[in-house]
């Protein structure tokens, strides 16, 4: 049978469960491929087509000596930081010398009470948890080029000094100091904790002892299967990803017997039950529902509205420059100094306005269109010698469409000819005022058609900036868009059911008539016959009889 | 009831003469609003620009509001102050702006000004520090007595605001 082609992909696989990462579980089959004393395998480009069925080379028993088919193939089911003891490890804590740290006198209580109860299940497989050295030495010693003077870096010191602190002290989270926000002398400590990451991380090691037959238990031999690692927000990465629907991955061992090895990593961490996991639904949606109800408690439901008809605009403001007139319509700003910016001499004023027109739609009319208010604006010079002058007049008509907008109107004022009154305007002060600030756009007082502004000269002077955030409201926009949205819904309710709803009916109104039609024949010739034979001499009368009887057919 | 959610940043003030800035910052509103969930006021920390003319804050502004209706609509009043190498803080400017009524992000320069006192105040505050300051707050966000006062420019806040809104289509208003 052809074997599926080799899977290349060694790249790490990332996963993210809320799950509590001990029920997860992995399963390892483990399989020579080759005996290195047949066969030399061919290099990797040549996959699949020249691996030849490999019955025709299982070597006779009695060639190489009995190979037990425990050291052919072996599947293991590994669970988190689940410690498989390796051959070695058995060897060296069973002497008891060879304990140091209280980890290991537990793991030669371990291995003694494996050892009376049958010996371990696994062979060449094996673990090595967080908490072995192995972990903290290949992180440190972990090349990552081909470079023979490669060295840890000083980084790689840092955060080998980070994981060694992780493992005293497992689950502190790095919080906020509320009471010292600059801390001007960091300790040792401060700077390891600061400097480098310090997401908490588990790490465990799948490994493979793939010595010879009979030679188990040499450091040599050990290759690293799987790289798993957990971190605390439920972060599982997978290094090499499980095999799933990809082919096996493949260890070469090196040396003078280059042997082949397969592997494939399964998942077989029992699934929540789906009960388990709509309980844990519903008790999510509960929660998130209960905290909606309560904003929702918080925010009411009444709103201001407006009277039915009107339009109202809402206008919200603030003007660098100047004053329109009094009351809430009107507002006079504070006098300020200019400064310079770039060429222009600017004044800043913020002055907030807040102003608020109700439009009743009276007639339907429809030639008439509604006059957007007008703001004007009149901008004066007050100084230091009590002079008191125009500077400027302008106007701008209020955006019809809602949101933000910055407005600059540009001001004139009205000049007179001659130099004496210019000259009396800058020693003296007091120049030509509008009466009427409405003349600015279109006088309150005119009426006909055409406006004449001839005779009037003015000078053009700076400009006035606005800045408008307008909101309008009115039930006519209530009503349309739910309306909108109402009869969207009904025609999409309807629309599937229209047509075949007509059709059926006509064909419902066909049937009908049809057999009112036939009804009617059949009661025909009887009344025809019936009342024609009986009554001869109302053979003239059949026709009212025959009349009657059809109305009350159809 | 409808809903509004400002959420952004004051990024920082340029223009300003001294450096060394800091700002306190407020929302008002009407009585139709509540607040909640977020500060309603706050100070930044103080910054001394080493290049450029910009002191950076990125202070963050996070609001929820609910409303009964248009009026008093929220406003940010906002005073940007100064402090020197002594500790004392001299008033740079007081400004204002209206949250903006449309949702989306929108940046917001709001321009500053300060009271001025006499020449011999001014003069005063060139050399010493210190200069008049309002008595009363809220002549930052409300218009009525500001004819009173004689000011001078001062520099540009900016700021950054993203605005949700929720509701208000059922109301009929549109924005």
């Amino acid at each position: 049978m052809a074997e599926a082609v080799w899977s290349t992909d060694t790249g790490e696989a990332v996963y993210r469960s809320r799950d509590p990462v001990r029920n997860l579980r992995l399963r390892v089959h483990l399989q020579r491929i080759t005996s290195s004393n047949f066969l030399h395998y061919q290099p990797a480009a040549q996959l699949g087509k020249d691996l030849i069925d490999l019955a025709t080379f299982r070597p006779p028993p009695t060639a190489s000596g009995h190979r037990p088919d425990e050291d052919e193939e072996e599947e293991v089911v590994i669970g988190w930081q689940e410690k498989l003891f390796s051959q070695f490890e058995v060897d060296l804590y069973q002497n008891e010398a060879a304990c140091q740290s209280p980890l290991d006198h537990q793991y030669r209580q371990e291995i003694l009470k494996l050892e009376n109860s049958g010996g371990r299940k696994n062979r060449r497989i094996f673990t090595y948890t967080d908490s072995d050295r192995y972990t903290n030495l290949e992180e440190h010693c972990q090349k990552m080029t081909t470079a023979a003077s490669e060295v840890p870096s000083f980084l790689v010191e840092r955060m080998a000094n980070v994981r060694r602190r992780r493992q005293d002290r497992r689950g502190m989270e790095g919080g906020i100091l509320k009471s010292r926000i600059v801390t001007w002398e960091p300790s040792e400590e401060f700077i390891r904790n600061s400097h480098v990451i310090n997401t908490p991380l588990q790490t465990m090691y799948i490994m493979a002892d793939l010595g010879p037959y009979g030679k188990l238990g040499y450091k040599k031999y050990e290759h690293v299967l799987c790289t798993l690692k957990v971190d605390s927000n439920g972060v599982i990465t997978v290094k090499p990803d499980f095999t799933g629907l990809k082919g096996p991955y493949r260890i070469e061992t090196e040396g003078e017997k280059q042997e082949l090895w397969k592997y494939t990593i399964d998942n077989v961490s029992s699934l929540a039950q789906p009960e388990e996991e709509e309980r844990e639904q519903r008790v999510f949606k509960d929660l998130y529902g209960r905290h909606k109800e309560y904003l929702n408690s918080l925010v009411g439901t009444d709103f201001e509205m407006t009277v039915p008809g009107a339009l109202r605009l809402f206008v919200n403001g603030e003007v660098d420059w100047s004053s329109p007139a009094f009351q809430q319509l009107s507002g006079i700003t504070q006098t300020c100094v200019t400064k310079s910016l770039g060429m222009d001499k600017v004044a800043y004023f913020s002055y907030p306005f807040t102003f608020e027109a109700s439009f009743l739609h009276e007639d339907e009319s429809a030639d008439a269109l509604p006059e957007w208010p007008v703001l004007y604006c009149e901008v004066l010079s007050l100084d230091f010698w009590q002079r008191y002058r125009v500077e400027g007049y302008g106007a701008v008509v209020l955006p019809a469409t809602p949101g933000s907008h910055t407005l600059t109107v540009s001001t004139w004022r009205p000049m007179e000819l001659g130099t004496v009154a210019e000259l009396r305007r800058f020693f003296i002060g007091g120049s030509l005022e509008l009466e009427d600030i409405s003349y600015v756009r279109i006088p309150g007082t005119f009426k006909g058609e055409r406006l004449s502004r001839f005779g009037l000269r003015t000078e053009t002077t700076g400009s006035v900036t606005f800045r408008l955030h307008c909101l309008q409201q009115s039930r006519a926009f209530m009503e349309s868009s739910s309306l909108r949205k109402r009869m969207r819904s009904v025609l999409d309710r309807l629309e599937g059911f229209s047509q075949q709803s007509s059709i059926h009916s006509v064909l419902e109104a066909f049937r009908r008539a049809r057999r009112r039609m036939q009804e009617a024949r059949e009661r025909l010739p009887q009344g025809l016959v019936g009342p024609s034979g009986a009554r001869s001499p109302s053979s003239l009368q059949p026709r009212p009889s025959v009349q009657e009887d059809k109305p009350s057919a159809i | 009831m409808a809903e509004v959610h400002v959420i952004g940043q004051i990024l920082g003030a340029t223009g300003f003469s001294e450096s060394s800035l800091f700002c306190k910052w407020g929302i008002h509103t009407g009585a139709a609003w509540k607040l909640l969930s977020g500060v309603r006021e706050g100070q930044t920390q103080v910054d001394t620009p080493q290049v450029g003319d910009m002191a950076y804050w990125s202070h963050p502004i996070d609001l929820h509001f609910a409303t009964k209706g248009l009026q008093g609509w929220p406003r940010l009043h906002l005073q940007v102050w100064s402090q020197d190498s002594f500790g004392r803080c001299q008033l740079a400017g007081y400004g204002f702006c209206h949250v903006p009524s449309s949702p989306g992000t929108h940046q917001l320069d709001c321009p500053t000004w300060r009271p001025l006192g006499s020449w011999r105040e001014q003069l005063a505050r060139a050399f010493v520090g210190g200069g008049p300051q309002l008595l009363h707050g809220d002549a930052i966000y409300s218009g009525a007595d500001r004819y009173r006062l004689h000011t001078a420019a001062g520099g540009t806040v900016h700021l950054e605001l993203g605005l949700l809104l929720r509701h208000f289509d059922r109301y009929g208003v549109e924005c």
